[in-house]
């Protein structure tokens, strides 16, 4: 009997000494747009997840314990990602999360970390509304929506352009990125001569092509996801549109943007979060690791995810625990710079340090040809 | 910011909305015909065009065929898959309360996209083929739009004559008319069904053929091309054929003309208020419906 009890005793001992690393890997769970209209971007994101995950492992993992990704698939509607998130800490009790892709999701899923007090890293969210409205667990890695087309504007207002156009989807991101660059083009001195947007899903752009070329711009900026970027990049040749620049938000920065449209995307604009050129700490690594593994070249959603991840995974080192508070004190103090570039917000969580960049197709190329400081080529000009 | 229409600007919108309108008219033709003859909507009409445009895409890319060629034969192999759905799994709802209908080839349509989506990736692809438009008096005509025009063109005028003058299209006809009568003319009245459906099936594709060239392809395509030709067919006549041609050009232009007065985004709410408003005034379309 007592030979029992002190086994037992061993047993018990053994149990509550048990070494951080046998606990069980932190898991992280995450439901990205891998199927729908932003399945181009959200698979992206998915893989930066992906390498980061594998990378901190190799690394001995967080708090000395392996880490699991757990993604599900939320079709690019924001109603799945909801349930989605609320699957991932109630029922699959994950130990942290990290944001879906685009704006109009992370803030829908955004009310359902809030409410589980989870940290939320959201790389993919550009839209500033989602980190004002007193949320305290979401934080921003990306630029604001607002300042997409700053180099667009730059660069026309340099030019001396006179007129802008200027269309967008009809949903949360590229609305924000529409009125910010309306702005932004009044403040220097360019005269908005047209403005429409359009729903999610629009495929033919004719009537409202034909509208924009009757006021003659010189300056076309659209507020686009990707879809709609390939469609107006088509629809704007057939039908004989030709602005002196052409900005799109996003798509125009995706490789695939010019597999898919080959000539008609020369000489398009694209914004850009960030590209494998920039010469930020550790962005060549990730550049060479990621096209290793996934056999193509990353995108800024690839590294953005990527770096939210190394983000979140700082905070919780710095805060010695995944406890949130903590957690978000660490985050809300960090000042860093990562492979992607800067990363400080306010106290809201929202991002203040990172610079967009913008670029051109040239000859099936990507250069950056915004800010002056970054770039590694010139803008082009139709003759 | 305030556009002025000219009337430059009216014609290429009226242009734009023949242009669309016809594959509308096209696609909705074979929504109509299942409808006319089985009594059945085809929730998955518009993923067998999706499949119908991966066809395309596949045989531009891997055969390096002439998209427009590849027409015929997008038609062919979505032919035999409709008449293998029907054989397999719509005649048993054929008959049936609509909703049976309904739930039937809405499960199909799910499974056709999933499937899509598994097998090809729910990437978009584009087929680039001819790009770029010719200029006519002032208009700017697109030249894969206008190719894929006279293409919907010919394939619609085929469908008609198919229906009238042969001897199978016929015995559709005679079906759609009355299933009992035809029964008792000796009409293999299950064999017309599959035979509908599989043309039905031919139909969609080569709008989807066509619409390959035209818009970028992915597995969620279809669905708004069903709601599409079911606007179509209820504003032309339910089970109407010709019908289905003037439901598919007036959409084509609503669409193209609200846009151009209104905006892009309340062009689709001008369309079902139009939906609305047929169903209010004439219930059975503008052409009449076909009565049972």
């Amino acid at each position: 009997m007592r030979k029992r009890l002190g086994s037992l005793t061993l047993v018990a001992l053994a149990l509550t000494s048990v070494p951080a690393s046998a606990q069980g890997p932190i898991r992280i769970g995450a439901s990205l747009s891998l199927t729908g209209t932003y399945a181009e971007p959200g698979t992206f994101q998915s893989e930066g997840y992906k390498l980061c995950e594998r990378d901190l492992n190799a690394k001995g993992g967080l708090l000395g314990r392996k880490i699991e990704m757990v993604v599900y698939d939320d079709q690019s509607m924001p109603a799945t990602g909801v349930r989605l998130y609320e699957k991932l800490i109630t029922e699959d009790k994950v130990d942290a999360v990290m944001g879906p892709y685009s704006s109009a999701i992370s803030e829908a899923v955004a009310n359902v970390t809030e409410k589980y007090k989870k940290v939320m890293v959201a790389p993919l969210a550009a839209t500033t509304s989602i980190f004002k409205k007193g949320r305290r667990y979401a934080f921003m890695v990306i630029s604001p929506a607002e300042v997409y087309l700053e180099g667009l504007v730059d660069i026309a207002a340099k030019r001396k352009l006179k007129t802008i156009a200027i269309i967008n989807e009809d949903t949360l991101f590229p609305k924000a990125s529409a009125q910010g660059t309306e702005e932004l083009a009044k403040k220097a001195g360019l005269q908005v001569v047209f403005k429409e947007a359009y729903p999610k899903g629009n495929q033919d752009f004719s009537a409202l092509l034909i509208k924009l070329k009757s006021t003659n711009p010189d300056v076309l900026a659209a507020a686009t996801y990707f879809d709609d970027a390939v469609a107006l990049a088509r629809q704007m040749k057939e039908l004989d549109v030709t602005p002196k620049m052409t900005a799109v938000t996003v798509g125009g920065d995706l490789p695939k943007f010019q597999e898919l449209l080959k000539q008609t995307a020369e000489g398009i604009y694209g914004a850009s979060q960030w590209e494998g050129t920039l010469p930020y700490p550790g962005a060549k690594e990730f550049f060479d690791a990621y096209v290793k593994e996934f056999k193509h070249e990353p995108s800024y959603h690839s590294a953005a995810g990527y770096a939210g991840c190394v983000l979140y995974a700082e905070g919780v080192k710095k805060a010695g625990t995944l406890e949130a508070d903590k957690v978000r004190d660490a985050l809300l103090a960090l000042r860093t710079r990562t492979m992607f570039g800067d990363y400080q917000v306010d106290k809201d969580g929202f991002q203040i340090a990172h610079k967009m960049v913008l670029l051109q197709w040239q000859e099936g190329k990507r250069v950056v040809v915004w800010p002056d400081d970054l770039a590694n080529g010139k803008p082009r000009f139709p003759r | 910011m305030n556009v002025v229409v000219t009337p430059a600007m009216l014609g290429q919108v009226l242009l734009s909305g023949v242009l669309s309108g016809a594959l509308y008219a096209l696609v909705a033709l074979g929504l109509s015909l299942i409808f006319g003859v089985m009594r059945v909507i085809n929730i998955a009409h518009g993923p067998l065009l999706m499949l119908g445009a991966y066809v395309t895409y596949f045989l531009y890319t891997k055969a390096g065929m002439n998209p427009f060629l590849t027409v015929p034969v997008s038609m062919a192999a979505l032919f035999l898959v409709g008449l293998l759905l029907q054989r397999a799994l719509v005649f048993r709802v054929v008959g049936q309360p609509e909703l049976s209908s309904l739930l039937l080839t809405f499960g199909v349509s799910i499974a056709l996209v999933n499937l899509t989506q598994l097998a090809f990736s729910s990437n978009i692809r584009t087929v680039e083929y001819i790009t770029g438009s010719w200029i006519v008096g002032g208009l700017a005509v697109s030249k894969s739009r206008f190719i894929a025009f006279l293409f919907a063109l010919a394939v619609t005028a085929l469908a008609f004559a198919f229906l009238k003058f042969t001897r199978v299209g016929k015995a559709i006809r005679a079906t759609s008319q009355s299933r009992e009568v035809a029964l008792v003319c000796g009409i293999n009245v299950a064999r017309i069904h599959r035979l509908t459906f599989g043309l039905a099936s031919a139909l969609a594709a080569g709008g989807g053929a066509l619409l390959a060239v035209i818009v970028a392809i992915q597995p969620e395509m279809g669905a708004v091309w069903t709601f599409k030709s079911f606007l179509v067919i209820v504003l032309g006549g339910a089970g109407n054929y010709p019908g289905a041609l003037l439901g598919g050009l007036l959409l084509g232009l609503v669409e193209q003309v609200a846009s151009l007065f209104l905006t892009t985004q309340l062009s689709e709410v001008v369309a079902y208020v139009l939906l609305v408003l047929v169903l209010i005034v004439r219930p059975s379309g503008l052409l009449g419906g076909r009565t049972t």
